[in-house]
């Protein structure tokens, strides 16, 4: 199947393995991804009028009118920001986030495991905007515990998984992104296991030796597409 | 006496049309506001807590609901992290980082990076990070960022900016 991609700024920047591991997975499983011509800004977090917001992601659906049904959207911040405007549009498109089409691949029981994650411990970490608000939620919200306990890992971070690292506020006040962060990187165990762009850096920042890693390079490892995790 | 009443009222007036402004912007309308039931479930749950702060988003409601000021170094105002925990357990659901967004905007209280961000986004349409970190340089040599650059080196990419057709 194809899908419309949306990568958004970050996932051409500083989030790069965030874009070149979605785009294997999908390839492995026979997907592609075809990216959405001259995509604008979906504007994330940082504007107060919320109809300049909307029309961001607007503007981007007009572009994929005609060039896709499905959109996929890996950054939480545009995820969020193209399906509410996808709603409010009158929902002619299908916004997707990787982890609800991973749900929908079944790739818990489809993956051929070449890696096991035997005798490992993980703390699955969603933060704010997968999870909330309900509108735009993604669908499974325990899909990255149910695939790790599948392949043979542990989890931890249960109380802390839906907090927020702050990430938010990591260029304005710092302390305050370092003092959230830390609550969810010294209430758990193991490896953090994260989705989102600015939850990686938030934690990678104020984590001393804990390792953070993207849930994607979780699956090729058990997929088999990498050796070392 | 005359004198202050007029300015009593004039400052009545700017704080009434100023938080008129706000609410418009965040896409509510006064009225929207008068379904809160003051449960005050939104201030159980704010992240704004976590950083030992009292943080009340009902009050930051109730004042724009009834016109009254909301100062520029209110708590949500500077921290709130736009996480959605209010939105999410508030009964009805109520947008309160989209208002506060909003009130920061109208104020002119934003970030060097915000305003950087902004900036690239009006230039080339997308976020170009480089251009965003250099205009945010002083800051971030100021506040010590530099110090955590070592664990930031998988982040680094090249790529030149590249500016989209059509908006
Ligand atoms: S979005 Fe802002 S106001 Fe709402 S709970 Fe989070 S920090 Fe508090
Ligand atoms: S949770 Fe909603 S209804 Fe309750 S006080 Fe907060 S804003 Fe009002």
């Amino acid at each position: 199947m194809e899908y419309g991609y949306y990568p958004g700024c970050s996932l051409i920047g500083s989030a790069h393995r965030l874009n070149s591991t979605t785009k294997k997975i999908f390839k492995r499983f026979g997907h592609d991804l075809k990216e959405i011509p001259d995509w604008h800004c979906c504007g994330a977090f940082e504007y107060g009028n919320k109809n300049e917001l909307t029309d961001f992601s607007k503007s981007n659906l007009k572009k994929a009118h005609g060039f896709c049904n499905d959109i996929v959207a890996p950054c939480p911040a545009c995820y969020k920001n193209l399906k509410e405007a996808n709603q409010d549009d009158g929902g002619s498109f299908s916004i997707l986030h990787p982890l609800d089409v991973f749900e929908y691949f079944d790739i818990v029981e489809s993956i051929d495991i070449k890696h096991d994650l035997e005798g490992r411990l993980f703390t699955p970490y969603y933060g704010c905007v997968l999870l909330r608000p309900k509108e735009t939620a993604i669908k499974n919200k325990d899909i990255m515990e149910n695939f790790i306990t599948r392949f043979g890992g542990d989890v931890d971070g249960e109380k802390v998984k839906d907090r927020c690292c702050g990430g938010n506020q990591f260029f304005i006040n710092r302390w305050a992104t370092e003092k959230l962060s830390r609550l969810i990187i010294d209430n758990t165990h193991g490896d953090l296991v994260v989705f989102c762009p600015l939850c990686h850096m938030a934690l990678k920042t104020f984590s001393e030796n804990r390792k953070v890693i993207y849930f994607n390079d979780l699956l090729l490892y058990v997929m088999g597409e990498t050796d070392k995790l | 006496m005359q004198q202050t009443d007029n300015n009593i009222e004039h400052t009545i007036f700017n704080i009434e049309h100023l938080n008129k402004k706000i609410i418009g912007m965040s896409g509510y309308k006064r009225e929207d506001f008068s379904v809160c039931l003051g449960c005050k479930i939104c201030a159980s749950v704010c992240t704004v807590n976590d950083l030992s702060i009292d943080a009340n988003p009902q009050e930051l409601l109730s004042s724009l609901f009834l016109g009254r000021t909301v100062e520029k170094n209110h708590p949500l105002v500077l921290f709130c992290t736009n996480c959605y925990r209010c939105t999410h357990n508030c009964p009805w659901g109520i947008r309160i980082p989209e208002i506060i967004r909003a009130f920061r905007e109208t104020l002119g209280i934003e970030s060097q990076f915000e305003k950087a961000f902004k900036g690239a986004v009006k230039i080339w349409g997308r976020v170009y990070e480089p251009y965003v970190f250099l205009k945010s340089a002083t800051y971030m040599l100021k506040e010590g960022y530099i110090r955590y650059v070592p664990k930031w080196f998988e982040y680094i990419s090249f790529h030149l900016p590249y500016k989209i057709k059509g908006r």
